[in-house]
């Protein structure tokens, strides 16, 4: 096991961010950690960072306590562009590399490594000012593999960025899945978790709510397919998915019909044939509809699958 | 040991690069002391009555300590403290293993090569408008090195604990930095000060700096002129590294929970 949270709390006065909050990434495995603002994300992150120490509870990396000597495991590409902005691409990574220790070789094959990683070769020699946004995002990664480490903690990666340079760094994030790094990821968007990670943790209150694969995840919601119409009439709608034995939520102003198995659209439509339907957009089940439902849940936690 | 060399030098190397990239610190810190050593040296000219190559070279380490050096290290720390702040790259820094003391090193030795940039500029130019430089050359290094030290330490412990943005640099160090200057005998030589006023710079750490490098440059030097101010000096090098580390300290806590 590459990362170890191991019922871990911490709290700011009497503000309780983490309550016995407990996972583990595994070499390899990208992690998805998801959760509203202030669910205590960044909290975790800085815990594994060692930046704060945990009020109880153990965090181990490689099997080792966290310590100021595990600091050379951890990449972090924070959720802001951390970069000096006067330094060109190649000089911001010369300075970290030689932080970390690297000798004059490993220095200029991690450069190297690095740069052509987020696709940076060409810009090496440019200094950081000069960048666009989507370029310093991909420089704020490289940084975070400088050194090479075991575990890279991506804190929200491609926000801000276009689909292109989303997809850029989607593949970066691939490879190093295959280079045996454990990904830790945190985002807001849950198209990316999907897309991306193994396994999934939706934090709620400074605990794991429920954490699984996506379909093990997909078993929180009692359905197969989710219609979410918009009606002037909810309560008729609501009152007609009741008699056919469908459940309903509200996605925020979105009402949505839990269906337990997938119907044709002309049989859906005779089902709602009396109400009044400004539109209907049938989706399989969903990453949103699941951290709705987590969201939603009074239980806690609502399923470690 | 290889490790703390390293990071030191990583720090060094950093800001060194970002000055040299930006130059107008570097250009103003040049030109600055250049202008003072003129205007200092023509004012003691008139007022002892001497040629300006000999108010020149008794003017040049005054200028260099007093003030170059002042605004250089002290102001340039406070900057560089400000600006990883306000780049948010502290946090980056807190999460790779370079130590405090690394940081603090790598801080005074780009500012040491800047203040060694500096007398050299300035000796050159009093030597090139006819001043000899006398005095003892250990004496006068080990007075620029403690007085580095000391403006890093409380450019250190303004940079961490009272300017937030870069607007509150020139503040700061106008607001200690000036009065501090004046009373230092750095514009107005020590010995015209009225009794009153020599009392009370016998407090301020500049005025010292100044008879320090005064006694070390002296034609004659001599220990008993140097010494206490050498003394004073030690001292104060020494409070303002221990205050700039335990404000280092503070700032961590405070910076690593955002």
């Amino acid at each position: 096991m590459m990362l170890h949270l191991d019922r871990v709390s911490k709290a700011f006065g009497d503000r309780q961010v983490l309550d016995a909050l407990s996972f583990h990434v595994h070499p390899g495995e990208i992690y998805g950690l998801l959760g509203p603002n202030g669910a205590g994300k960044t909290t975790t992150i800085n815990l594994i960072c060692h930046l704060l120490n945990t009020d109880s509870g153990s965090i181990t990396l490689n099997e080792r306590p966290i310590s100021h000597h595990t600091k050379a495991l951890v990449g972090l590409a924070p959720q802001d562009n951390l970069l000096y902005r006067s330094l060109t691409c190649a000089e911001n990574l010369d300075f970290f590399a030689r932080i970390y220790c690297l000798s004059r070789q490993r220095r200029r094959q991690q450069i190297a490594y690095c740069l052509a990683a987020v696709n940076l070769s060409d810009r090496a020699n440019s200094v950081v000012s000069t960048l666009s946004g989507g370029m310093q995002r991909r420089l704020n990664i490289a940084l975070a593999l400088i050194h090479n480490p075991q575990l890279v903690i991506l804190d929200e990666p491609t926000t801000g960025l276009d689909i292109e340079a989303r997809h850029d760094i989607w593949q970066l994030i691939r490879k190093l899945k295959q280079q045996n790094i454990a990904v830790l990821l945190t985002t807001h968007m849950l198209e990316e978790a999907e897309r991306l990670c193994h396994r999934i943790g939706i934090l709620k209150a400074g605990a794991i709510a429920a954490e699984g694969s996506l379909d093990e995840l997909k078993e929180l919601v009692s359905a197969r397919e989710i219609v979410t119409i918009s009606t002037d009439e909810p309560e008729r709608a609501i009152s007609r998915a009741r008699d056919l034995g469908w459940s309903h939520r509200f996605y925020g102003d979105d009402l949505a019909l839990l269906l337990p198995e997938p119907l044709e659209l002309r049989t859906l439509l005779d089902c709602l044939a009396d109400i009044s339907l400004d539109s209907v957009v049938r989706q399989p089940v969903q990453l949103e509809h699941i951290y709705w439902e987590v969201a939603q849940s009074t239980e806690s936690p609502v399923a470690i699958c | 040991m290889k490790r703390f060399w390293g990071e030191t030098l990583a720090v060094a190397r950093r800001i060194s690069i970002e000055l040299l990239r930006r130059r107008r610190s570097l250009i103003f810190w040049g030109i600055f002391p250049l202008i003072l050593l003129l205007l200092n040296g023509s004012i003691l000219a008139e007022r002892r009555q001497i040629e300006l190559a000999e108010a020149l070279g008794l003017s040049a380490p005054v200028t260099l300590v007093g003030a170059a050096l002042f605004f250089s290290c002290l102001g340039g720390s406070v900057a560089i403290v400000v600006a990883e702040r306000e780049q948010q790259t502290l946090k980056r820094l807190f999460v790779s293993p370079l130590s405090g003391t690394a940081y603090f090193c790598g801080i005074f030795s780009a500012h040491f090569a800047i203040g060694l940039g500096q007398t050299l500029l300035v000796a050159t130019f009093a030597v090139l408008l006819g001043a000899t430089l006398t005095g003892s050359l250990v004496w006068s290094l080990l007075t620029l090195v403690l007085s580095i030290l000391s403006y890093v330490g409380v450019g250190f412990i303004l940079g961490t604990q009272l300017a937030r943005r870069t607007e509150d640099v020139n503040a700061l160090v106008a607001t200690f930095g000036v009065p501090l200057l004046v009373l230092g005998g750095t514009f107005v030589p020590a010995f015209l000060f009225p009794e009153h006023l020599l009392a009370i710079a016998q407090f301020n750490p500049v005025y010292h700096m100044n008879e320090a490098i005064l006694a070390a440059t002296d034609a004659t030097p001599d220990w008993p002129d140097f010494a206490p101010h050498l003394w004073v000096l030690v001292l104060f090098a020494a409070a303002s590294v221990l205050l700039g580390w335990l404000s280092y300290r503070r700032m961590l806590v405070q910076e690593r929970s955002l």
